[in-house]
């Protein structure tokens, strides 16, 4: 694999992204939501056909080859074939702080600059019920018809009408055998008192408390409110028992590449792309079952080139420019036979292809309310 | 000249203006970054919850609260231990170089203040040249890390915070008459007591006023925090500055800074009567 990414730059471009990310909401948001401050173009949902040739793409970080835009062979191969450029922005750091971000926008059916934005699932849903997003037009995206079965009609979306997935990936625990003296199965042997200090967990609600379900025999799938709440009860005691160094987003990959870590929830991709820097770090999936998350596609409300959305979303539910794309990023692919456009490497990788039999769960849409109990229950424990 | 007076008696009553005119700016400013904003975030500060929001900082925050002041005053007293000894010798064996020595304390500040944090992470992190060696020497386990620790947290509030303590340590000894400090040995008075009861005296402005500047922004502060701290020392700032985005926690945080802001203010007057420095500030 060609990854070659420097992480040196990420600590310093994480830093600094700390400091602005969390400035510039709070200045808005101060602000009471100042249109200036808003990128729209214009209000309206109107379907334009490619005027100027490109689209806007709020995607995550390591989400396309070498984490570098400029030199994707995806998007090149796009543009290339389509005459559509692609102004791709690694800038979702998280479903919760790109929603406080722009939701103000959304929420007036205004747009946020973007014609295409990938969120998880429980997020999506979220999105589609309040109407932020516009349904896609079949005729321009026939290869939505390759999108894998378990990824087909979500009950938040029936018929994939307004979402299909980016990548999928699973949340697993990432650590140093040799630091942690051993090998690890499950999440409880992170929280054992030897590590004290010595983990990180993520910040996102979904993929850290439905661990921590799965991890109490929970089944998150049930959407059990109560359960959850047990969840972050544990994580909370975990917490003021100092066992966590930190609880981020991307970020904590950092400390993994300095050692500082020892053992982290993780996203599997980004472990993928860092055992290339740093070769004795293992990723496991927790023995009783781990959390799996799915980053979809959805055209916002406001989006100016709907059409040049939909081609690039067709482009990349074509298999054969998924394959190639998907062993790059290491994470799973939504497209039926991306697999046979790999090599035998990417085929055989487990952050590509999971081992078969692997308990899989995601974590589920639940209503507005309860999320965001959950939410601030989870935030109080994690952040305050 | 007549013409002269009677002009000079005629301008009068309009002078009397002139010192409110000049302080126009500074009162605008204030208003409108410093009232205003404060009006405002008192009012937030009283939103869902009124008054519980204060109660509930005091006690969601009971290890918080204590840790962040506790960094601050640790930082700011190794700044004292630190600074004083090296104002003093620039400001009374500096000679010729004094301006040299001065240039060099401020010299690092040039380099911004996130750089630096960043730098203090890459030193000092576990593949970090200084823990490397020491672990190499045995001094800490192997398996023991400087970042992520509260004396890593201190060190460099104490490192970012130092050329304020300094400075106006500096410039309070530097104005000094001299002729006092020659009156001590003429009565007969150790070196020691001399320093203890004209130098120190005399100097307590400067240090008066290089307390506040450390004092202040490090118990604000969460730059530091972020780069060599971790969850386990994460301070006030951090708390703020992470959360003050996600809408339900504002009024719970705006308590919390007017917390911070009245416990520094209360410090800060304690501070000054202990030193007895009103009448000299």
């Amino acid at each position: 694999m060609a990854r070659h990414l420097s992480r040196r730059d990420l600590i310093v471009r994480g830093g600094a992204l700390g400091v602005t990310g969390l400035s510039l909401p709070a200045l808005l948001a101060a602000c009471g939501g100042s249109e200036t401050a808003s990128t729209t173009t214009g209000p309206g949902t109107s379907v334009t056909t490619a005027s100027d040739g490109s689209i806007t793409v709020f995607n995550w970080p390591l989400y396309i080859e070498n984490d570098d835009a400029s030199t994707s062979p995806t998007l090149k191969a796009f543009t290339a074939a389509t005459g559509t450029k692609v102004d791709y922005r690694p800038e979702v750091d998280g479903n919760d702080t790109f929603t406080a971000k722009y939701e103000p926008f959304l929420s007036k059916g205004e747009g946020i600059g973007g014609d295409i934005v990938v969120l998880t699932s429980y997020m999506a849903a979220r999105y589609i019920a309040q109407g932020y997003v516009q349904a896609f037009d079949p005729t321009n995206f026939p290869n939505r018809a390759n999108l894998i079965d378990s990824r087909t009609n979500p009950s938040w979306d029936p018929g994939n009408k307004f979402s299909v997935p980016y990548a999928i990936g699973q949340v697993g625990i990432a650590y140093f055998p040799d630091k942690v003296g051993g090998t690890i199965t499950s999440l409880s042997d992170i929280l054992d008192p030897k590590l004290k200090n010595r983990v990180s967990i993520l910040d996102s609600l979904g993929d850290t408390v439905g661990s921590f379900m799965v991890d109490l025999g929970f089944n998150p799938e049930e959407g059990n409110i109560d359960e959850a709440k047990q969840a972050i009860a544990a994580i909370k005691k975990a917490r003021d028992a100092g066992q966590f160094r930190k609880i981020v987003g991307n970020s904590y990959t950092d400390d993994l590449q300095t050692g500082e870590v020892w053992a982290a929830l993780a996203w599997s991709g980004d472990i993928a792309s860092l055992k290339n820097d740093v070769p004795d770090i293992e990723f496991v999936l927790p023995a009783k079952g781990a959390l799996s998350f799915t980053d979809n596609m959805m055209i916002p409300v406001g989006a100016k080139n709907k059409a040049g959305a939909e081609g690039f979303m067709n482009f990349l539910y074509d298999p054969k420019n998924s394959g190639p794309l998907f062993e790059a990023i290491s994470y799973v692919s939504p497209v039926k036979g991306a697999s046979a456009f790999m090599t035998d490497a990417g085929k055989d990788n487990i952050f590509i292809n999971p081992p078969v039999g692997a308990k899989l769960y995601e974590f589920p849409p639940v209503s507005a309310a309860a999320y965001e109990e959950l939410s601030a229950l989870f935030l109080e424990a994690t952040q305050l | 000249m007549a013409g002269q007076a009677s002009s000079a008696a005629d301008v009068q009553p309009s002078q009397r203006w002139i010192p409110w005119m000049l302080m126009v700016p500074g009162i605008v400013w204030l208003t409108v970054f410093f009232a205003i904003p404060m009006f405002s975030m008192g009012k937030l500060s009283l939103e869902n919850g009124g008054f519980s929001n204060y109660r509930n900082a005091f006690s969601d925050y009971r290890e918080l609260i204590p840790r962040t002041f506790g960094y601050a005053l640790a930082a700011t007293v190794i700044c004292i231990l630190l600074g004083y000894p090296l104002a003093y010798v620039i400001a009374m064996r500096g000679g010729r170089r004094k301006n040299l020595l001065l240039a060099l304390v401020v010299l690092p500040f040039f380099t911004t203040y996130l750089i630096r944090a960043i730098s203090w992470r890459i030193l000092l992190g576990d593949r970090g040249p200084v823990t490397r060696v020491l672990h190499s020497l045995h001094i800490i386990g192997q398996n023991t890390s400087i970042v992520g620790t509260a004396p890593a947290v201190i060190g460099a509030l104490s490192y970012n915070f130092l050329p304020f303590m300094v400075l106006p340590i500096y410039v309070s000894l530097e104005k000094i008459d001299r002729k006092l400090l020659e009156v001590g040995p003429d009565l007969y008075a150790s070196g020691w007591r001399t320093f203890r009861k004209v130098t120190l005296p005399l100097s307590l402005p400067g240090l008066f006023a290089g307390s506040l500047l450390t004092f202040i922004p490090a118990s604000g502060d969460f730059i530091n925090v972020e780069f060599v701290g971790s969850d386990a020392q994460r301070m006030i700032g951090n708390v703020v500055a992470n959360n003050f985005v996600k809408e339900q926690f504002r009024p719970g945080l705006s308590a919390l800074s007017f917390v911070l802001m009245a416990i520094i203010l209360l410090g800060v007057l304690l501070y000054a009567r202990l030193l007895g420095t009103e009448e000299l500030v």
